[in-house]
């Protein structure tokens, strides 16, 4: 029987296969296909009412968003199910590599380096401009699905839906951090990818604005007064 | 005919499904099933807001899950599956819409761990031909599903009718 509190264990044929600050990844089954479960557990260093909401709360957002940047046209992996109690997702299971795997390979020619980078683009362009905010642009986040090649985001634990312009800059700063510490040798990639940007987002021109700004004095906005 | 799916995780639970087309007695049901007048228990499900099986499965999960630590939200596991097909929340809505109504031709009719006996009494409440599960999709009238759904032009571009309905039901209660 699953019980309330450790409902992953007595699932069969679940494997961990990660494991973050915030939760673990297992991969199983749901309903006969490959599922990925991430199951956000308790800090027993908080207080457990607040515990329980900040999980809630977060498990909640991360669902809402991917729905959302489905429903803008940017792939997520399919929402299978969501345990409350347990606070697990269940995700389809996404077969492909992530872009850091595939750049760190290096076996991308120029032209579809380019290619890849201008998809980035356009899938950022479209979920800024769908007023979301991804919050953890890396390139481990990013996978290229096998049997079609296309693009999907990973990972929105940390989403969050706005239409600022300077939550958008934080966004690409982030990614723009990304590449410069993991792919520093393939050339300047954030060029190609704002490149795209620009083509696709109608409202790149406030974004780019506060972009530089960001550039110049870090994610943190300076808190005065 | 008839279909039985399990359920990983949950031992012993069993889901068993029949497809009937041109239903005759739909208003006949209807009223049985306010009244409490059926043989059995089970639901009734409108054929043409399915598109894919996996919906069903997903919605019977869940309510297995919710009635396993008795959290049902209505007062059946069987009308907890039909709320569960819907992505709102407003189950009077749901059943209304995705449950049997009078004029219903198609029909998808589903048991939790039917006996013989349940399947047969089943078979002689409607009044319809039963088809193999596999003729579903052919029914499906996407522009409906997609209305109830709330389904973006956007979001079948990147995936399929199923996917997104998938993600309604697993993301209603968020």
């Amino acid at each position: 029987m699953v019980t309330v509190e450790e409902p992953i264990v007595s699932t069969s044929g679940c494997t961990l296969i990660g494991q973050g600050a915030e939760a673990r990844v297992w991969e199983g089954m749901y309903l006969g296909q490959a599922s990925i479960l991430k199951q956000r557990f308790s800090k027993k260093y908080r207080h457990s009412t607040l515990d329980a909401k900040l999980t809630v709360g977060r498990l909640k957002q991360e669902v809402r968003s991917m729905l959302r940047a489905r429903k803008v046209g940017v792939l997520t992996p399919v929402v299978q199910h969501v345990d409350h109690e347990a606070s697990t997702i269940y995700m389809q299971k996404v077969i492909g590599r992530s872009i850091k795997d595939v750049l760190h390979e290096g076996s991308l020619e120029a032209e579809g380096l380019k290619l890849l980078m201008a998809e980035v683009g356009r899938i950022l362009a479209k979920i800024h401009d769908g007023g979301l905010v991804h919050g953890d642009l890396t390139t481990s986040n990013m996978m290229i699905r096998t049997h079609d090649g296309a693009l999907v985001l990973i990972d929105f634990g940390l989403s969050y839906n706005s239409s600022v312009p300077e939550d958008k800059g934080v966004d690409l700063y982030v990614l723009e951090r990304a590449f410069t510490s993991a792919h520093s040798t393939q050339g300047n990639l954030m060029d190609m990818v704002l490149e795209s940007y620009r083509h696709h987002s109608s409202q790149w021109s406030a974004t780019f604005n506060k972009f530089a700004e960001v550039r110049m004095r870090g994610r943190k906005r300076a808190m005065l007064g | 005919m008839e279909q039985v799916f399990e359920f990983e995780g949950l031992c012993g639970r069993t889901l068993h499904v029949w497809l009937f087309i041109n239903v005759s007695n739909s208003k006949d049901i209807l009223q049985k099933l306010i009244g409490g007048q059926l043989p059995v228990e089970c639901v009734f499900v409108n054929a043409t807001l399915v598109p894919d099986l996996i919906v069903l499965r997903a919605a019977a999960h869940k309510a297995l899950t919710a009635d396993q630590r008795q959290r049902l939200k209505t007062k059946s596991l069987h009308s907890e599956m039909l709320y569960n097909i819907s992505g709102s929340k407003h189950i009077g809505e749901t059943l209304k819409r995705f449950g049997i109504a009078e004029g219903s031709q198609h029909l998808l009719v589903a048991r939790f761990d039917a006996s013989e006996e349940d399947a047969a009494a089943i078979k002689a409440v409607v009044a319809g031909q039963p088809v193999a599960l596999e003729q579903l999709h052919t029914l499906t009238d996407t522009a409906t599903v997609t209305k109830y759904y709330k389904i973006s032009p956007e979001e079948l571009k990147i995936g399929s009718l199923a996917d997104a309905i998938l993600c309604r039901i697993a993301a209603r209660d968020c």
